[in-house]
């Protein structure tokens, strides 16, 4: 950052995370308690704790799409290299290490999948027909995606998602930490090692984090299917993450090992890989509905009549406006990409506009909320529980952060992060 | 015009790294030079950070020059779709924006790429068909390839044949040589 400076700088030698971080778990921990009992306060005002099952699930969407997004987004860096990965890797090996967090959260939603899923609820659709609970089209969805959509296939689903996704989270984890006992001589077997696991890996997640987003949340609406679903949540997991991981590493950098680290280039670089994804999140949202607007028919449309008639539409409106508008103008500056605690609050908004997002692909779904936005002490439990569930997972996340060194030794790009900004000058 | 048209241009150091061109540059700069230019094969941001390179409106021409594409594709879709050319699509209101986003996107782009090119070649006076630095036998033949210049041009009220020589001979360059119009 100064000028003509011709000496690299030299590697602190506590690499381990400061001790504000401790702060931030005691932090997390007080919100998430305060949030719960909120949650119990507004199930008992509106005597009901059927929103506390629905907000659940935007919960455990959000921190899944931290954990298991943050999975992908090792592999990703583990394949495509570069100076970035330096800065990252270490968050993003604390966000996948929370997976435990993630499958106690996914039990208790199988827990409540009748609350939740129709097809769990009526395991006998033409009875559930016959007393009218459901309706015509939608016990032939019951009927015809039975198959798949049980509550056994769920559970052995889900189980083997987890063990994969297990699998690959030791793994890396494990490689990570051993790669920094040996010397610079293994860098490239390393290098190689990591990236074959990971570039299989990224297929299998494709996969596997598909089949789980059906699961969880599209079959929500038992009649609705859509091809990209998968891909718009493996796109909006790199949106969240990314966010997540520069606001780490952003927060981090105001104390060694992460402020000798941190220059202007990669946090530039960093703000405009956020940048394409916010573009990315926004084209495969715009490409489903055009699509589907497009085809107008009966059994696709009505997903989108349910989150935009009946005042949702403010709310659609307002996702995109908060999801894509304001990251997009904020990122296009390259003073904004470029400025700490500017680009923190980008950031911070990007998760924000995540959670917006989930509040309106999980509530419409729901019969007396479909096409009908309306106020009930229910509907801020979508504040209430995650918030709870998040804060709680930050807690364990900033824990997961204090447990190994915040840089990786053994890579080949650490000598050049420590040179002064512009190197040949 | 207030700029000499003959004469001397300027005083052209050739340095052999960046670093002693930076280190110039840094040099002129804070002894009051204004007027003056680096030159190397590869972008060299440093270099112009040290020479008070300012800001350039080029990314506002592109936000200007894409917003106007978006609004010029758009109204003319609506145009199209609801005066000029009403059509019954599946039944669909004449006025259906989802239709209208991909090309009026698209439109955006493509202004706004088009005004970014045009717009520096606009600011920074290319195509320019002569260049007194090319009268310079070491700038023709090294400048792009690995040498590394600065330029202190005759317009900076500092210049002085003698003195500039002798401030520049101060950084060890390769050669100083005067530059012609």
């Amino acid at each position: 950052m100064g000028h003509a400076q011709t000496h690299a700088k030299t590697l602190p030698a506590d690499l381990n995370a400061p001790t504000f971080v401790r702060g931030w778990q005691a932090r997390a921990l007080v919100v998430a308690v305060l949030f719960t009992v909120t949650a119990v306060v507004l199930a008992t005002l509106d005597h009901s704790a059927e929103h506390i099952y629905r907000a659940w699930v935007v919960g455990l969407m959000l921190c899944f799409g931290f954990c298991v997004g943050g999975l992908a987004m090792l592999m990703l860096q583990y394949v495509s290299g570069g100076k970035w990965g330096l800065l990252l890797r270490r968050p993003l090996e604390a966000m996948t290490r929370t997976l435990p967090l993630v499958f106690v959260y996914w039990i208790v939603t199988g827990l409540w999948m009748k609350k939740l899923y129709l097809w769990a609820r009526f395991s006998d659709a033409a009875a559930a027909l016959k007393a009218g609970l459901i309706t015509e089209g939608e016990a032939h969805a019951i009927e015809w995606k039975h198959p798949m959509l049980n509550p056994e296939a769920f559970w052995v689903a889900g189980l083997i998602c987890f063990a994969i996704w297990g699998f690959y989270t030791w793994r890396l984890n494990s490689m990570g930490l051993r790669r920094d006992t040996q010397d610079a001589s293994t860098t490239p077997y390393w290098i190689k090692k990591t990236e074959n696991l990971s570039g299989f890996g990224i297929v299998v997640y494709s996969l596997t984090m598909t089949a789980a987003v059906i699961y969880w949340v599209m079959s929500m609406d038992v009649t609705w299917y859509s091809t990209v679903y998968g891909l718009l949540f493996l796109v909006g997991e790199g949106y969240q993450v990314l966010a997540l991981a520069v606001l780490t590493t952003l927060a981090l950098s105001k104390e060694d090992p992460i402020k000798t680290m941190l220059r202007k280039t990669e946090q530039y670089d960093l703000g405009k890989f956020m940048m394409a994804f916010v573009m990315l999140n926004i084209y495969l949202a715009f490409a489903q509905f055009l699509i589907i607007w497009s085809g107008n028919l009966p059994e696709e449309i009505v997903w989108y009549m349910r989150r935009i008639n009946g005042h949702w539409g403010v709310i659609a409106t307002l996702d995109f406006i908060f999801h894509w508008l304001i990251p997009f103008a904020m990122l296009l500056s390259r003073d904004i990409k470029t400025n700490k605690k500017r680009l923190m609050r980008v950031a911070q908004w990007m998760i924000f506009a995540k959670f917006f997002d989930l509040f309106w692909l999980v509530e419409p779904n729901f019969k007396d909320a479909a096409s009908n936005l309306h106020f009930s002490w229910g509907i801020l439990e979508y504040i209430a529980v995650p918030v709870a569930m998040v804060s709680l997972w930050v807690a364990y996340y900033s824990w997961e952060l204090t447990r190994r060194p915040l840089v990786q030794t053994n890579d080949p790009h650490l000598a050049e992060i420590l040179e002064p900004e512009h190197a040949h000058a | 015009m207030a700029v000499p048209r003959e004469g001397i241009y300027g005083l052209l150091a050739e340095f052999e790294t960046p670093t002693a061109l930076v280190h110039a540059a840094k040099a002129a700069h804070d002894a009051g030079w204004r007027r003056l230019d680096c030159y190397a094969p590869y972008p060299l941001e440093e270099a112009a950070e040290v020479i008070g390179f300012h800001r350039n409106r080029v990314p506002l021409l592109t936000l200007v020059g894409g917003l106007m594409g978006l609004c010029a594709m758009f109204s003319l879709e609506t145009w199209i779709s609801t005066l000029a050319y009403p059509l019954n699509i599946a039944g669909r209101p004449t006025y259906s924006w989802p239709a209208f986003v991909v090309p009026a996107y698209e439109w955006t782009i493509l202004f706004a790429g088009l005004s970014a090119a045009f717009g520096m070649l606009a600011l920074n006076g290319l195509p320019s068909l002569y260049h007194p630095l090319f009268n310079a036998p070491n700038f023709r033949s090294s400048a792009t390839v690995d040498k590394f210049f600065l330029c202190l041009e005759a317009t900076d009220p500092k210049f002085d044949r003698a003195e500039s020589r002798a401030f520049l001979e101060g950084f060890q360059p390769n050669s100083v040589v005067e530059v012609e119009y």
